[in-house]
């Protein structure tokens, strides 16, 4: 039976569902909390004598991209073996919840971590939309949270909206992959190309910077595509791109559509001499087993593993990485795991006070503040320093050819073998 | 004789709003596509590029859609988990080719490795189809309600997601055929053989299965099922074997479809039952389910729709990425059809008496 309530009863409950929402809003990131001599804006975390330390993860850990966040994790599962697994004298105990790559994923896992009053903070995303759909959930209720590898640039861009302002990220932005694909094609000594994405936060905006930069920089984009993420016959819009005759493909995609592409691109007779270049969304031994003997030849662009460039703990990191998961890394965000999780940890160490009984006080506000004022890590990636919107890791890009269709030959340097510069 | 007056005298707002709406989309369909032929972008290679993919993904449709209207024109139940089926069928075929590759049968005997991989395909999902019905179906056949359409909804999950735990989350690479690599000029179209292949197999398949529900016994009783089951049991037909050959041969069609997706996707990954499924069962709809030629023409309808459509009508009105659409164009077209002939393209020749 459906009951129609009265014009002014309707009105009087919609003012109050508004006012309900305001207040939740405003209550939600106002409580000013004083715990053990320990006050902050938004609350105090106590952790009791012998208990851990919590510190959630959000990642990617399932699916065809699983990679992205597995590798990750798995980065900063081995920066806390480095700590012994301990933390101002608690031990650590690390929560990691599969947030899909999907924006419907990240709200998910974020919603399970939040509900969690006990995390101090989170480790991730792995992917861009897993951030927009996460990040703001998880600093409603002051968890702040590391980036491993979501790179969109409007994740910290001046005017991000405030649920993005707990986040700090350790992986390079997408504004400087852009620059560094542009760069690369350039190299070619091509003029038109053609980009496409899939919709996702991640392709949408590296595709669009790209285009913006490669025609500021006097280029032709010559058509800009889209394919939704669950799409298997990228045929007809590549019979599309085709159409418009360009000489390189920019195609920052993940794992299962590049795959479709790299397939389904030789049928398309005007598109089957045109390179491709995409990027570490598929540096993967998903892709290959994906695409097959496809893949040979398929170029992307990646953090560049220059021994030079990176930290100096990376070749430690890798060889513990090796010995614990029993593989080389399965990924390119290892070090980008272990430098946001020794971020978190070294955040934790410089706000947290203990008494005399053994109990820890952490307050939110103040971890969110030293994760964001990270300075002068020497990290596995490189020197690690944020700037005041939340950038903090080095950038420095390479290009990757896979040579070799079998997912057991994937090792970064070898299959996919660096080629520029 | 339509009489226009009347028809402005009985006509309610629901009436005035599908009229609206009928203008409108032809009205955007129309210009679009005017607006396209004035600024031409494509020559006739890529018309016919549209089409020829069209009609590829459109003949794994129909396959798929026979298997959905076969079981609704015997069961006048939804088997939600049809288009899981289709995908036991294309993880058969796949693990049937990765062995002859191990064994060097795909290069040395490729004839006997793609029978090898229709062996495959076709006996998996008809098992799969046959133990679902036993299973999940059979339990609630005499039930009324949702019991029946809950049960293939909660098969569907199962098979996914066992198909998760076995094969693993990530889509697996499906080898290429050396007998069918390469192009062929078909009338000045130059196409891969792949997608040759895959049509003539849809057509052939289709055809055999005409055969087998219009000259076999089993056929005729299928359809005397299908017309009054009381009545078919009167004459001495054996209906739960007919319901078994029913999902039976549904499994075989959706197998040899996975097989054919196989080889032109290229890729196979648990889920990929799901959303082929709903156009499969789409394109059952758009042809009047419970309809077999019906099936088959909706499901190359909607493959030529999807492929032909955002190019023909989106570009036209100057819409950016339009093949990220093209699910909203067929599934637009989709609901069009059924606003104009609600029993879908060639309409339900069933008997309503079960209805």
């Amino acid at each position: 039976m459906i009951v129609r309530l009265p014009t002014t009863a309707r009105r009087a409950l919609g003012a109050a569902l508004l006012a309900t929402t305001c207040l939740v809003g405003t209550v939600s990131m106002s409580r000013a909390e004083t715990l053990g001599g320990v006050t902050d804006p938004i609350g105090v975390v106590k952790v009791a004598k012998g208990q851990p330390v919590f510190i959630g993860g959000m990642m990617v850990l399932a699916g065809p991209d699983l990679a992205l966040g597995l590798d990750a994790s798995r980065g900063a599962e081995v920066a806390f073996d480095d700590h012994k697994n301990m933390v101002v004298g608690h031990p650590i105990k690390y929560l990691p919840e599969d947030a899909g790559c999907s924006v419907e994923g990240g709200q998910a896992a974020a919603t399970r971590l939040a509900a969690n009053k006990n995390i101090v903070a989170v480790v991730g995303p792995a992917c861009s939309s897993e951030a927009r759909g996460g990040a703001p959930i998880l600093w409603n209720v002051g968890i702040p949270n590391a980036d491993t590898s979501a790179t969109a640039p409007a994740l910290t861009a001046p005017d991000r909206p405030v649920g993005l302002q707990g986040l700090a990220r350790f992986v390079y932005n997408d504004a400087d992959a852009a620059a560094a694909a542009v760069v690369y094609a350039k190299s070619l000594k091509v003029t038109k190309v053609a980009t496409l994405h899939d919709g996702s936060l991640y392709a949408q905006s590296l595709a669009e910077k790209f285009g913006d930069l490669w025609k500021t920089g006097g280029g032709t984009i010559t058509a800009a595509e889209a394919i939704s993420p669950s799409d298997t016959d990228v045929r007809p819009v590549l019979t599309r791109i085709g159409s418009t005759k360009p000489e390189l493909l920019f195609a920052p995609i993940f794992t299962s559509a590049s795959a479709y592409l790299t397939r389904q691109k030789p049928e398309i007779a005007t598109m089957a001499k045109v390179d491709v270049l995409g990027t570490d969304a598929v540096l993967s031994p998903a892709f290959l087993e994906a695409a097959g003997d496809a893949a040979k030849g398929y170029r992307l662009t990646g953090i560049d593993n220059d021994p030079k460039l990176l930290g100096p703990s990376y070749p430690a990191l890798v060889a513990k990485y090796k010995e614990k998961y029993g593989e080389a890394p399965i990924a390119g965000y290892h070090a980008n795991g272990y430098d946001a999780a020794t971020a978190v940890l070294m955040a934790i160490e410089k706000v947290a006070k203990t008494d005399a009984a053994g109990d820890t006080y952490i307050g939110r506000k103040a971890l969110r503040d030293a994760l964001l004022s990270t300075t002068g890590l020497n990290g596995a990636t490189g020197p690690v320093s944020c700037d005041k919107f939340g950038d903090c890791a080095p950038s420095h890009f390479a290009v990757f050819e896979y040579v070799n269709g079998d997912k057991e030959t994937f090792e970064l340097g070898k299959n996919p073998k660096k080629v520029y510069p | 004789m339509f009489d226009v007056k009347d028809w402005i005298r009985r006509a309610g707002w629901v009436d005035w709003f599908l009229l609206a709406l009928r203008l409108l989309v032809m009205a955007m369909v129309g210009g679009g596509f005017i607006s396209g032929l004035l600024h031409p972008r494509y020559g006739r290679d890529e018309w016919l590029s549209f089409a020829a993919f069209g009609l590829t993904i459109g003949a794994i449709y129909a396959l798929i859609a026979l298997g959905y209207t076969m079981v609704y024109g015997i069961l006048r139940m939804v088997n939600f988990a049809h288009g899981d089926v289709f995908m036991t069928g294309g993880y058969a075929a796949c693990f049937s080719l990765v062995a002859c590759n191990r064994a060097g049968l795909l290069s040395s005997q490729p004839l006997l490795s793609l029978f090898l991989a229709v062996l495959g395909a076709v006996t998996v999902s008809a098992l799969v189809a046959v133990l679902a019905e036993r299973i999940a179906y059979r339990p609630f056949r005499k039930g009324r309600g949702l019991a029946p359409l809950i049960s293939t909804l909660g098969l569907s999950f199962v098979l996914e997601y066992s198909a998760r735990g076995m094969f693993g989350a990530q889509n697996r690479s499906f080898p290429s055929l050396p007998l069918i690599d390469g192009t062929v000029d078909l009338l000045g179209l130059v196409m891969p053989k792949t997608q040759l292949v895959v049509m003539l197999a849809a057509v052939i398949t289709m055809i055999v299965l005409t055969l087998v529900v219009m000259r076999t016994k089993i056929g005729t009783a299928m359809r005397a099922v299908s017309e009054d089951q009381d009545a078919a049991i009167l004459m001495g037909i054996n209906v739960d074997r007919v319901i078994v050959f029913t999902f039976a041969l549904g499994g075989m069609l959706a197998g040899i479809a996975g097989l054919l997706y196989g080889l032109v996707y290229k890729q196979v990954y648990f889920f990929m039952g799901f959303f082929l499924g709903v156009k499969g069962f789409g394109a059952a709809v758009l042809g009047g389910i419970g309809n077999i030629p019906g099936a088959m023409l909706g499901g190359f309808a909607l493959g030529l729709v999807e492929s032909l459509g955002p190019a023909a009508f989106l570009d036209g009105l100057g819409v950016d990425s339009p093949y990220q659409l093209r699910d909203g164009i067929a599934y637009t077209m989709l609901v069009m059809v059924l606003i104009f002939r609600p029993r879908g393209l060639l309409g339900e020749r069933l008997s309503t008496a079960r209805a």
